[in-house]
């Protein structure tokens, strides 16, 4: 067969492909009757309603010298955070008292994601260096007070963009990459568990740039791709995509399951947020402000749910910090943004206390700022 | 907790926290001025432009620390990239053999020797190289299956440093043994996504104490504009481009010209918001092949450098020619650079040849000059 009829039937299979994924938005919008919003309000839901001031922000975490990447509570003492910046450092910060307990140097400055073991005991990172490097922070620090590397995970092909630990499993750790697949490490044996996509048709066709895996049964897992989609893995069956979520409009920046564990919600490139259900594979609802420009681009960077899920918190290119009604799909109000308070640069990253008593946020303005609810009010 | 703790005990904890804390201050301040004195680089350009030839180039004319005291440091460095290469194509075999097992099984003479080295490699304090370990590793760089795994080894992640070191892995484990200047080279790369090498061109710098780092991010093969950020503190972008490469298509898509391809890259580089303050020296590379082909192949082949008309022949007009395509990235650059913002930064082209090394020498001391010179202006000295 010459290249000029290859390339004539790959077109005519792309028409097809089209045509198909068509057919399947029109038949998933007749089965999508109704969207969260409208649902709420049939049920009599009443909005939030919080005082503006109500949210405040109680730390100022400084001592980073470059733009913050990423940040990770701790799941057991939720009172420590972990930060990665482009300075090339790690620093682990007491956030009630706002003092560094370890500050680590890092072989290669270059590092975009962060994260706190389960037991609080140990931190990954990695970034354009390809690999996953783990610290212990027990162990005694070298001449210049920097901790050694306890394990480096080599394998990935592209930059880390994201790595978590799978709760409650201090050895288990996930990682997604530049390279399009996601792999689950034994960090003890220093050895692949699993790779998610790759070779498999089923994985995704750009960057994985975020990875979220559900508390309620840690062996799913949703990620995130600038192929526009997020994907939902199981990791007992690694070969196929258990369900893939299409209608962003651009880049996944950011996943994030429900406390839940059955609906996740994600943040793109195009600015709005998403919820979808992993149970029915519907998009239930979607959050988007078109006033919000006004700052600058509005590309969503981080997202994290309040402990119940009713509240949405997204950060965004321009500064903007919004908390979502998850429920009705409004704004109740921005984070510091117009008053002084809030980050003068782009949110980064941002997460919720493993308690849920407070939310910390990181900015290429290379400070940390911890949110509290200050008031006195129970959500209905 | 008030049960348990005294309050004096409770406040000598505040206090080691708070004593620990200003340590973890202090030393980010110092460590933050030494930086300071970094001047950082960016290596960037399509795929062949001569980047890594550049890279290589400025490794080996212009690193520093080779005395013998500064040698001896590496010999750690040097037996761990030993086992740590050793124990990538065992993973490898592991890998390869679910799908072919016969040429991927090691000989049973080996298995044992295999699994020992393996799990050495997972250590994260490797024991010295000992004669015995050498001959060990020497039997298994030398097995069939391991030299099979060895040709597939750009889908293992294997350092490039692997066969410099496996092959001569005797002159490693002599007691005696203090690394060579190659071995130190080698020794130094320490990653595949992002490589970077430190040094100082001209003698007078090392006195200052300042170092240029030069990274080259051409291990990344994804979305530049994920990471593209990060750099936005560099001092300077080196852009390369082949020059030769006008009449050549794409590795990856044969429809595609190579220069249009670097021409669309430089474009969208300049206009990033990362850039905006940052100086760009254009290497414009592979003289000597440009040289060879302007007389046979017409420059106008490519569409960007359409308009362009053959004045004589001969070394004229191969400077007529480089005088032409240099103009063209001139305008490339002014129309890709709001008027106010072309204050802020420096622009230059230099044309290099990265095999030669005098070149090369030169051209980084007439960098050196542009970048101080912009440092003094930065710092409102000149």
């Amino acid at each position: 067969m010459s290249l000029s009829e290859v390339g004539e039937r790959h077109s005519v299979a792309q028409q097809q492909v089209q045509e198909l994924r068509e057919r399947l938005r029109e038949r998933r919008a007749q089965l999508s009757d109704i969207d969260l919003v409208r649902y709420s309000r049939q049920y009599g839901c009443k909005p939030v309603r919080l005082n503006v001031n109500e949210f405040k922000c109680c730390r100022t975490l400084q001592g980073h010298t470059g733009k913050i990447y990423s940040l990770d509570w701790s799941y057991v003492e939720s009172t420590r955070i972990v930060s990665a910046s482009q300075d090339g450092r790690l620093i682990v910060w007491n956030a009630v008292s706002s003092q560094k307990t370890h500050a680590i140097k890092l072989a290669c400055a270059w590092v975009m994601t962060a994260a706190f073991s389960p037991a609080g005991t140990a931190v990954a990172c990695g970034g354009l260096d390809n690999v996953c490097s783990i610290f212990h922070l027990s162990s005694s620090p070298d001449k210049e007070g920097n901790l050694p590397v306890s394990r480096t995970l080599m394998g990935h092909k592209g930059y880390l963009s994201c790595c978590r630990y799978v709760p409650d499993h201090e050895a288990h750790i996930l990682t997604s990459s530049g390279d399009q697949t996601c792999i689950l490490w034994d960090a003890e044996a220093n050895k692949r568990i699993q790779t998610f996509g790759g070779d498999s048709p089923s994985g995704h066709n750009g960057d994985i740039m975020s990875v979220s895996i559900s508390t309620k049964d840690s062996s799913l897992f949703v990620s995130g791709s600038c192929d526009s989609t997020a994907k939902l893995w199981d990791t007992r069956t690694p070969a196929r995509a258990l369900h893939t979520f299409q209608g962003q409009g651009g880049d996944v920046n950011t996943v994030q399951f429900l406390p839940d564990g059955r609906y996740f919600g994600t943040g793109s490139d195009d600015g709005v947020c998403r919820l979808f259900d992993t149970r029915t594979g519907h998009e239930l609802q979607h959050y988007h402000d078109q006033h919000s420009t006004s700052r600058g681009p509005t590309n969503v960077t981080s997202i994290a749910f309040s402990y119940s899920g009713r509240l949405l918190f997204a950060g965004y290119t321009n500064g903007n910090c919004y908390v979502w009604d998850t429920l009705l799909a409004e704004v109740i109000t921005n984070l510091g943004g117009g008053m002084g308070e809030g980050h003068s640069s782009r949110v980064s990253c941002l997460g919720m206390a493993s308690d849920g008593s407070a939310l910390c946020t990181g900015s290429w303005d290379t400070s940390l700022k911890v949110w509290a609810y200050a008031g006195n009010r129970t959500l209905r | 907790m008030g049960c348990i703790f005294s309050r004096e005990a409770a406040e000598q904890g505040d206090i080691r926290d708070t004593i620990q804390a200003r340590e973890i201050d202090k030393r980010i301040a110092q460590q933050s001025t030494a930086e300071k004195k970094v001047q950082k680089l960016l290596l960037l350009g399509a795929g062949e432009s001569g980047k890594s030839t550049i890279f290589k180039q400025i490794k080996v004319l212009f690193q520093t620390g080779f005395d013998d005291s500064e040698k001896k440091n590496y010999t750690g460095v040097v037996h761990a990239n030993a086992y740590q290469s050793i124990k990538i194509l065992l993973d490898g075999l592991q890998e390869f053999s679910e799908s072919e097992q016969e040429k991927y099984t090691l000989l049973p003479e080996n298995k044992a020797i295999g699994e020992k080295l393996t799990e050495i490699g997972n250590r994260t304090q490797q024991p010295p190289l000992t004669e015995e370990l050498a001959q060990q590793i020497e039997a298994l760089w030398k097995d069939p299956a391991i030299q099979a795994s060895y040709l597939r080894a750009n889908e293992l992640q294997l350092p490039d440093c692997a066969s410099h070191f496996l092959n001569d892995i005797h002159r490693l484990a002599q007691p005696d043994y203090v690394p060579s200047k190659e071995d130190v080279l080698y020794a130094r790369v320490r990653t595949m996504g992002i490589v970077e090498t430190e040094f100082s061109p001209v003698g007078e710098t090392k006195k200052r104490g300042e170092l240029y780092r030069l990274f080259d991010v051409g291990g990344q093969r994804n979305e530049r504009r994920k990471w593209i950020h990060l750099f936005d503190g560099v001092t300077a972008v080196i852009f390369c481009a082949a020059l030769s490469e006008y009449d050549q298509t794409l590795f990856e898509d044969e429809s595609s010209n190579r220069m249009i391809e670097t021409k669309e890259l430089f474009e969208w580089v300049l206009k990033e918001p990362t850039f905006e303050k940052t100086s760009f020296l254009l290497f414009l590379n592979k003289f000597d092949l440009f040289e060879q082909k302007i007389n046979k192949v017409p420059l106008n082949t490519c569409e960007w450098f359409k308009d362009y008309k053959p004045l004589t022949s001969g070394q004229a007009e191969v400077e007529n020619a480089y005088g032409y395509v240099k103009t063209k990235f001139e305008e490339l650059y002014n129309e890709s650079t709001p008027p106010d913002q072309r204050l802020d930064r420096v622009f230059k082209v230099y044309k290099t040849t990265a095999l030669d090394e005098n070149l090369i020498k030169r051209t980084f001391r007439l960098v050196d000059e542009v970048l101080v010179r912009q440092r003094l202006m930065d710092a409102k000295m000149l």
